[in-house]
């Protein structure tokens, strides 16, 4: 476990971050890019991207408090160090996501007021979920919820955002491939840590299965909402796109669909069996089985 | 969007809102240690060679390391509490980048025991560690799980922190290269915790002079614990009672410019 | 450091003096002080300890004890920003004619 955990030391944190991919970025992103005309030339787009950001906000403020609040849970000081390192790439997410909310037109005192207002409901329960753990002291499923369930989902999402934006969209594409990168370490730690601590407490398992259930009802219903509530934005998007050219040899596939014509049901429908497929894979590594919501979302 | 300071420009010159969001922000934290930390793998030149040192002087700067390493300890699990009591966005981002500083210290630290022979350095502090600082810990935590932040921010980033940063200071003129390499680089970080406990306790104290006497009272408790625990540092590095600095001074300036001398 | 005549396009930089005499400007040169972002290091040092004599156009701050730098000699009221510990300051004149910075919550 130690010779595992070393490589999450601070130092090499310093030497792959800031000292890596995050040089000479600002906010994540080329120094001097700035958001699309496309989007802030129109209204209908503008407000859309205001709301999918607000999402982001919302997810990674989660993130920080429950990777924040598990350092002092971690039964050991490698654990504690990798949760550090986590804490501050959380609040760099958010940090960067609360900038492109200022870029996209909100005014800096009204950045609260807007992420409370849009926040999805089911997003902020399926964070209620993971924090309650959190707030018991729990690490084993503490970790589970953060770095399997949800930072499975964020890395799931940020891809396919990046996939979508990568042509269209350059700074937000470069801030989500920054933050890709970190949530790889993040899922790497959850998966290599907790699967000796679940064989070590087998007892465990039942209740965290039922976490995990119950974050992923709350996951697939916030992909409902969104998707279905994006429906004319996003045709508008690839509307304005075409008519400038842009989709022009543009590369939008992810996962086998092709991002620049699929409807939104598709979109929903990728990223959800994407996620779960995922869930699965990871969670029968460290030794758990994926179980199913109660109800269909 | 905002534009970012002029390369050229003057710092005073900016106003105050453009300044915290500049010294707050996770762009200027990592630019700032990447300026002392580049290079400087585990905190020190990679190349340097051990000082050759006595049996006596190694175990007492393995004490003495042991209980910086609980001081650290004590500040990471604190400040990483603090995160989620943060009454503002940028005291969120500020604290994140001073959680991974304190894992830093930490780690560097216990490399460095590693370095002067340690085998299983948690095993060696859990056994060297004072029980003055061991009871600071215990109060500070329950402080950060009672939610009080004005309480937990004094008592980390005021109290602990000046007291580390005078040690350490005084501590760096008579180390090892390798040791003093390590506490630099450590006080340099300790610069920004210190004066983010004093200015945001202070913004907050003028807008609400009434939580001075509160604090007042959760100083006269906790500084006996850490002055006791430092002065036992001290003497772990074999200092004559004469040629201590005033341990106390830096951090008795830093309480009375916040009215907490009552 | 060196002393460079008034410029006078950065005349308005400083407004809070009562002294209407003409300050002096000053070229800064990097130090070597690392603890802050390379565009804002020229603007701070680190102080030597007693003997170290400030420049009219530096003060200590009292919280972190870094030498605090502008381009512009410093007057009373002039407000200076410590970006190694975060601080927001003031310049005040003491009894015996030394410039500080007094720390502004």
């Amino acid at each position: 476990m130690a010779d595992f955990l070393s490589q999450y030391s601070i130092q090499r944190w310093l030497e792959m971050c800031p000292q890596g991919y995050l040089e000479d970025t600002v906010y994540g992103h080329e120094e001097g890019l700035a958001e699309p005309d496309d989007i802030m030339g129109d209204e209908d787009l503008r407000v859309a991207s205001i709301a999918l950001t607000v999402q982001l906000i919302a997810g990674e403020r989660c993130a920080l408090a429950a990777s924040s609040g598990l350092v002092n849970a971690a039964p050991d000081d490698a654990s504690k160090t990798f949760l550090a390192t986590q804490t501050l790439d959380e609040a760099r997410h958010v940090e960067i996501f609360t900038k492109r909310l200022v870029d996209l037109g909100v005014r800096k005192e009204d950045v609260n007021s807007t992420v409370d207002e849009l926040a999805n409901p089911n997003l902020v329960k399926f964070a209620e979920v993971l924090l309650e753990k959190v707030a018991d002291g729990d690490f084993i499923a503490g970790v589970v919820g953060q770095n399997i369930v949800l930072e499975g989902m964020a890395f799931s999402v940020f891809e396919l955002l990046e996939a979508t934006s990568k042509d269209l969209n350059p700074k937000f594409a470069q801030t989500l491939s920054g933050t890709i990168a970190d949530e790889r370490r993040h899922v790497g730690f959850g998966e290599n840590r907790i699967g000796s601590l679940i064989r070590e407490h087998p007892e465990r398992r039942e209740d965290i299965e039922r976490m995990q259930s119950e974050m992923t009802y709350h996951m697939l219903a916030t992909f409902a909402d969104v998707f279905s509530a994006s429906g004319d934005s996003m045709d508008r998007g690839r509307q304005l796109a075409a008519d400038h050219g842009e989709l022009d040899g543009a590369d939008m596939k992810w996962h086998g669909t092709d991002l620049a014509t699929a409807s939104t049901e598709d979109m929903e429908a990728v990223l959800a069996n994407t996620v779960l497929g995922e869930f699965k894979t990871r969670l029968g590594r460290i030794g758990l089985e994926y179980r199913s919501p109660k109800v269909p979302a | 969007m905002r534009p970012r300071p002029d390369r050229d420009a003057e710092p005073h010159l900016l106003a105050e809102e453009d300044f915290l969001r500049e010294v707050h922000s996770f762009d200027f934290w990592f630019e700032a240690v990447s300026g002392y930390l580049e290079e400087q793998p585990f905190g020190h030149d990679p190349d340097l060679v051990e000082t050759p040192m006595d049996d006596v002087a190694r175990d007492s700067l393995i004490t003495t390391l042991c209980n910086y390493c609980v001081g650290e300890t004590a500040a990471l699990e604190a400040s990483s509490g603090l995160v989620r009591l943060a009454p503002n966005h940028h005291s969120r981002v500020f604290l994140a980048t001073q959680v991974v500083d304190e894992a830093r210290h930490l780690e560097v630290f216990m490399r460095r025991l590693e370095d002067l022979g340690v085998e299983d350095p948690e095993a060696e502090i859990d056994r060297r560690a004072n029980q003055g600082l061991e009871d600071f810990r215990s109060r500070l935590l329950e402080l950060v799980d009672r939610g009080d932040w004005d309480a937990a921010v004094f008592a980390q980033n005021v109290l602990l922190e000046s007291m580390e940063d005078t040690v350490f200071r005084f501590h760096e003129q008579s180390a090892d290269e390798i040791t003093r390499q390590v506490l630099v680089g450590v006080v340099a970080d300790e610069r920004r915790h210190l004066g983010f406990g004093e200015n945001d306790l202070g913004r907050r104290l003028a807008h609400d002079p009434s939580g001075r006497r509160r604090l007042a009272e959760v100083r006269a408790e906790l500084d006996p614990l850490v002055l006791g625990s430092f002065e036992g540092v001290y003497r772990d590095l074999g200092i004559a009672r004469q040629d201590q600095p005033e341990l106390g001074r830096h951090y008795l300036d830093a309480v009375e410019r916040l009215g907490l001398t009552a | 450091m060196n002393e460079t005549t008034l410029d006078t396009a950065e005349s308005s930089i400083v407004t809070s003096s009562a002294d209407a005499a003409p300050r002096r400007t000053f070229e800064l040169d990097d130090t070597g002080f690392k603890e802050v972002p390379k565009r804002w290091r020229k603007f701070y040092r680190h102080w030597q300890g007693a003997g170290d004599e400030l420049a009219p156009n530096e003060v200590i701050c009292p919280v972190c004890k870094v030498v605090i730098r502008s381009h512009r000699e410093f007057r009373p009221g002039d407000r200076v920003y410590c970006m190694p510990c975060m601080s927001r300051l003031v310049v005040v004149e003491r009894p015996d004619g030394r410039l500080e910075a007094d720390v502004l919550y």
